[in-house]
């Protein structure tokens, strides 16, 4: 029987990797396509970014009999010092063209500033500054952001003013801090690697699941259905080859394919990590100290040549199903939603999971794929997740030789 | 020699949770023997497709026999498979490859040894005159270059049981005559070959015996001039028409 496999496995991997087109989409494209896509979304971004920071604003400022105020010259001074702006002072009774500019996109900001503002703050009362703002201008939501973190800067140079006044020390504001005399390296006792792992567990289970699954429809389909279609098939049922044969050699062939294609899209994503990842840690060294040691990799292996196998075998069941590959697809497609948002669903979870998930196909996987990045999995887990996406797998495989020995699937029309 | 009896094949046709049912072949029984061409000569809709799928063991047939060199296609379904060659017009070849390669991979799958497989290849291609295109892609060829692709590939592990689904449809002149002498000749040999057509000339020059089915039904079992004379005609063409007019079909 795996001899006959083993033929139709070379053919199928034939036909697969020595067609330029079908390796250049299935490897080639996803590790070209993802660094550029968000290399170009980066670039965007940080451009954006620049532009908003460098744009020069319009902020009005009311009312404008304010102008002596210590306050209010502090104020100005905060807001001349870190934002790139015009201030424009304005009468009280501009306000309403001042809020007009602002919605319309001509002015970003107008604050406006309480009458007893003085007699409030010598009398240790507090008063309340109004900042108009459009939420839906970039622009001014930047200065909104800026004007709300100088009138904190405000708030404390005042506090500093009172509190010298009375002679007493600003230190008496803080009675007590955190961390303050020990470095963040001192403090943090993860395991080297393990917190840039936390991250990767979060995103890189469900994304291995997501492309695993979309290379296995890309291929899987058009090699059931596909050749259902087109006739090809007939011509290896009339051959002395077991039916088990031949879907255990198109079964291998599709996981070769599923696993190059999605290794392809991981290596694409790493590459393009390199440049979007950089914000999400506090230094490169960080990424350099997650490594997975021999027995990770393993158990990585053990963990995913299961649940390659059992996708496979969700894909092929519904390719040998369908009447065409434009069916196929529609009944793989609930199945992937299903798979995506169970992965999505686990991925998100915290670190001590029930043990039964150990045993939930694709959830074991999401599960034991984190506890390796987060460097906690245990060699019991890993083995129990692997066995039991293989019986899943093995179960589909079994209703799938029944259904390639039934004319009524086999030969439907 | 390829026994059938009374062999019938009902279809179940399951749409929007009604089931209707199409009865294929309603009980026919016939006998191919080694050394002669058996011809199934009927419209399309007939049940020469259906019958010829049972045979090979394609799809199973829903009541009566079939023994094949004396294997029943239900029991040794397998060992039938091994010794026969079938060919369909449903069933295409991959374009990606060539017909060396497909010849090859089909070799392998029927237990050949490598040596074996380079032997019988070089005959088929000799014989049907592949030279020129076997390292050429499938998707490349013409019609009648892919149909003895498909003969040459049905063929590969010698079968003693040839079963050929409308062998000349869609060919050229040269083409069909190239594969009508290549079943004459295998039929020379000794083998068994059955086939099914709807083109009457192909019945008349190079079957032994003949079966005219219609509507699931044999009506006309025997050789060509048993059929003619018994029908008080020259020629099988009227014997053809006269029984589709009387089931007006």
């Amino acid at each position: 029987m795996f001899r006959d496999s083993y033929i139709i496995l070379k053919k199928e991997l034939k036909r697969l990797f020595t067609d330029k087109r079908t390796v250049f989409f299935m490897v080639g494209l996803p590790l070209i396509m993802l660094p550029l896509l968000y290399t170009v979304m980066g670039k965007i971004s940080q451009s954006r970014s620049a532009d908003i920071r460098s744009y020069h604003g319009t902020v009005f400022i009311a009312p404008e009999m304010q102008k002596e105020s210590p306050i209010y010259e502090e104020f100005i001074s905060i807001i001349d010092e870190q934002m790139n702006v015009t201030i424009n002072e304005i009468p009280e009774a501009y306000i309403p063209t001042a809020k007009d500019l602002i919605t319309e996109k001509d002015a970003q900001l107008l604050i406006t500033f309480p009458d007893n503002m003085d007699v409030a703050y010598e009398g240790i009362k507090p008063f309340d500054v109004h900042i108009y703002y459009n939420a839906a201008s970039d622009y001014s939501s930047y200065f909104y952001r800026r004007t709300h973190e100088a009138i904190g800067s405000l708030a404390d140079t005042l506090i500093t003013l009172r509190l010298e006044s009375l002679d007493i020390p600003t230190e008496i504001l803080t009675p007590v801090t955190a961390n303050r005399t020990i470095s963040y390296e001192e403090i943090n006792l993860a395991k080297k690697g393990s917190e840039v792992g936390k991250a990767f567990g979060v995103l890189l289970p469900f994304i291995i699941i997501l492309y695993l699954f979309v290379s296995s429809m890309q291929v899987g389909i058009d090699t059931v259905s596909g050749e259902k279609e087109r006739g090809t098939l007939a011509i290896l049922l009339v051959n002395q080859v077991d039916r088990a044969s031949i879907i255990i050699g198109k079964l291998g062939a599709v996981v070769c394919a599923a696993f190059a294609s999605a290794i392809s899209s991981v290596i694409g994503l790493m590459i393009a990590g390199k440049f979007f990842l950089k914000d999400l840690f506090r230094s490169s060294a960080e990424m350099s100290d997650f490594i997975l040691s021999a027995n990770q990799i393993f158990q990585l292996g053990i963990l995913l040549i299961p649940v390659a196998i059992l996708l496979v075998s969700l894909v092929l069941i519904c390719a040998t199903y369908a009447r065409n590959s434009k069916e196929a697809a529609g009944l793989v497609m609930p199945l992937y939603m299903v798979v995506l948002i169970v992965s999505i669903g686990t991925s998100s979870m915290g670190e001590t999971v029930p043990s039964w998930m150990y045993f939930a196909p694709f959830i074991n996987t999401v599960v034991g794929l984190k506890s390796i990045f987060i460097k906690a999995s245990s060699w019991g887990n890993v083995l129990i997740a692997a066995a039991s996406s293989l019986i899943f797998a093995a179960l589909l495989i079994y209703f799938m030789i029944k259904m390639f020995k039934s004319e009524k699937i086999l030969f439907r029309i | 020699m390829i026994k059938i009896h009374d062999l019938k094949k009902v279809f179940e046709n399951k749409k929007k949770g009604s089931v209707s049912y199409k009865e294929a072949l309603k009980g026919i029984s016939f006998v191919c023997k080694p050394g002669e061409i058996f011809g199934l000569l009927g419209p399309n809709g007939a049940g020469k497709t259906t019958a010829l799928r049972c045979i090979s063991t394609l799809i199973k047939p829903t009541s009566g026999n079939i023994s094949v060199n004396g294997f029943d296609v239900l029991k040794d379904e397998r060992k039938v498979r091994s010794i026969i060659g079938f060919l369909t017009s449903d069933m295409k070849l991959d374009g990606f490859f060539t017909p060396d390669y497909m010849m090859d991979y089909f070799g392998r799958l029927n237990k050949m040894t490598p040596e074996a497989i380079a032997e019988r290849k070089e005959i088929l291609i000799k014989e049907l005159h592949m030279e020129e295109f076997r390292y050429k892609k499938i998707d490349k060829l013409s019609t009648g270059m892919k149909q003895k692709t498909s003969i040459a590939i049905s063929l590969i592990h010698d079968p003693d049981i040839i079963i050929f689904d409308e062998p000349t449809n869609g060919l050229d002149v040269i083409t069909a005559k190239n594969v009508t002498d290549f079943l004459k000749k295998y039929a020379k040999e000794g083998k068994t070959v059955l086939i099914s057509t709807h083109i009457m000339s192909v019945a008349e020059q190079i079957c032994d015996k003949i079966g005219i089915i219609i509507e699931g039904l044999i009506k006309e079992l025997g050789t060509l001039e048993e059929i003619v004379k018994s029908n008080n005609t020259d020629n099988l063409e009227d014997v053809f028409f006269r029984y589709l007019e009387a089931q007006d079909v």
